[in-house]
């Protein structure tokens, strides 16, 4: 049986930007784990997602990517990171930019992707409208459809399935089970706990300036016993 | 609080007097100057002389409508001639330039060198820049364009590098994660982003070039200023105050054209479309459907 190389490894990070939010973070993601990460508000959850993605240097220790292909890492802010002025079309085909280089078949491959993306989030007629005109639930999807069009080997996101009602966390799960099935790894901060249910496969519950980390069946388990 | 607004912004007042009491030694010689004005409006500058619109004597004109071979038209078309290619390529230079200067796109390292270059160019006014070219390439618009592309670069440069660095900085984190390079960035995410401010200052840009050709003409850099500079050595002020209208009215109808284009960048912005523009583009679908029908 081979050992699957992990995706992400954190060795004894402390995470923060003065003063540590969260020390000594011992963790790593194998390819197609769905991680969801837990926490009330100001505990250090987007400043953990921000460290993976590089865009905060963590105040000590190692956080190593192996993600070996170009585009390898996606990422859905909280504020979700979309060129307002721009149309759909053009905000998902970024994804789809960031992973595909320069060759003879590239714009047909990207148009392929973006027509895939856009299709399984259901805002295939949507293509040439600003973004700036969409409802909250159309930008999510959006989103999502460029991280879809990037397909990343990790995908980093921030609170991407609130703000959406049940029937559109449907729409967005199912479409990135296409990821999933490509071996895509997913970090996502989420606060309602039965999307947490839906999706995750396991748990990173930061609590009194430490990361714990369950499985699925033991944060289970841990909630019937609180309850 | 309010109150000590009022405090500051009446203390600069009395250092701005202060200061200009300064400066003027005579106050003495304000006595009398409207009178000077008026006397030398009514009788220099006043009526206009719209003789600037009829065909020059020399060279023929072998154009069947007069006003194409007048000092005022080709003069006009030759300062926004300059006035246009040098904001064009000032533009497409400032872009280069403006991104590898604002701090949120590449590290300080980096940004300090290309602020600096846009900081030299542009501390020449385009005025210096015109009478450098003229001794280099000589008389001519091609000295008054590459004076106006020099200077453009180094204003725009300035007005594009502060729009990026006050763009959302979520877009731009989001390519830096997916490892999108830097002129993908600019390309894809910047421009697109800070594309309606980009046009206000293109627009601003050409309009100021236009105005400025009059400037950069004095000096023999071409355009509407070489013919001001000649009337108003042979004190023709009246030829002078014509040109000057037909300026005016150049820059009035840019100001317009800059709304119109706006309008079409943005429909929630600063710029709505003006109501006479959405008449005319009404009527324009009118007219396409009906001969359609035909």
């Amino acid at each position: 049986m081979s050992i699957q190389q992990p995706v992400l490894e954190l060795k004894n990070v402390d995470i923060g930007y003065n003063d540590a939010l969260v020390n000594n973070v011992i963790a790593r993601v194998l390819p197609g784990e769905i991680i969801a990460v837990l926490g009330p508000s100001g505990i250090g959850k987007t400043t953990l997602i921000r460290t993976i993605a590089g865009l905060v240097e963590p105040l000590q220790g190692e956080v190593t990517l192996q993600t070996n292909k170009k585009g390898g890492l996606g990422y859905i802010p909280q504020r979700l990171g979309l060129v307002r002025h721009a149309s759909v079309r053009h905000n998902v085909n970024l994804g789809a930019k960031a992973s595909i280089g320069f060759s003879k078949t590239m714009f047909e491959e990207r148009r392929n992707r973006v027509e895939e993306a856009v299709k399984a989030l259901g805002i295939e007629d949507k293509l040439k409208e600003p973004v700036r005109r969409l409802s909250g639930g159309q930008l999510r999807r959006v989103a999502t459809a460029r991280a879809l069009a990037q397909r990343p080997q990790l995908l980093l996101a921030d609170e991407f399935l609130s703000e959406l009602d049940h029937q559109n966390v449907e729409v967005v799960i199912e479409a990135v089970q296409q990821l999933l099935k490509d071996g895509t790894s997913i970090i996502m901060v989420e606060h309602h706990i039965e999307n947490v249910q839906l999706f995750a496969t396991r748990i990173w519950i930061i609590k009194d300036n430490q990361l714990h980390d369950y499985s699925l069946k033991e944060w289970e388990q841990s909630l019937e016993e609180e309850e | 609080m309010r109150g000590g607004w009022i405090i500051a912004v009446l203390s600069l007042l009395l250092l701005a007097w202060f200061v200009l009491n300064d400066l003027v030694d005579d106050w003495g010689r304000l006595e009398g100057g409207m009178d000077n004005l008026v006397i030398f409006v009514e009788e220099s500058m006043w009526p206009p002389n719209w003789s600037v619109l009829e065909a020059q004597s020399y060279p023929v004109c072998e154009n069947d409508i007069e006003l194409f071979c007048s000092v005022g038209y080709l003069g006009m078309m030759e300062t926004i001639k300059i006035a246009f290619v040098s904001t064009m390529l000032g533009f497409i230079g400032a872009l280069c330039l403006s991104s590898l200067a604002a701090r949120n796109l590449v590290p300080l390292y980096v940004a300090l060198p290309f602020r600096f270059i846009l900081a030299a160019t542009r501390s020449l006014p385009s005025l210096i820049w015109a009478i450098l070219f003229v001794i280099v390439i000589g008389f001519g618009p091609l000295a008054g364009v590459l004076a106006m592309t020099f200077y453009t670069i180094g204003y725009l440069g300035k007005l594009q590098y502060e729009t990026y660095e006050g763009m959302p900085s979520d877009c731009l984190e989001v390519s830096r994660a997916m490892g999108l390079s830097h002129p993908s960035t600019v390309v894809s995410v910047v421009i697109p982003e800070t594309g309606n401010h980009l046009l206000s200052q293109l627009m601003f840009m050409f309009e100021y070039n236009v105005r400025h050709g009059t400037v950069i003409g004095i000096v023999g850099a071409g355009g509407i200023g070489y013919y001001i500079t000649t009337y108003l050595k042979f004190l023709q002020y009246d030829k002078v105050l014509a040109l000057l209208i037909i300026i005016f009215l150049v820059v009035v109808v840019i100001d317009l054209l800059s709304l119109m284009i706006r309008s079409f960048v943005t429909d929630e912005g600063d710029v709505r479309r003006p109501t006479w523009l959405k008449g005319m583009i009404k009527l324009w679908k009118k007219r396409g459907s009906s001969s359609d029908a035909e």
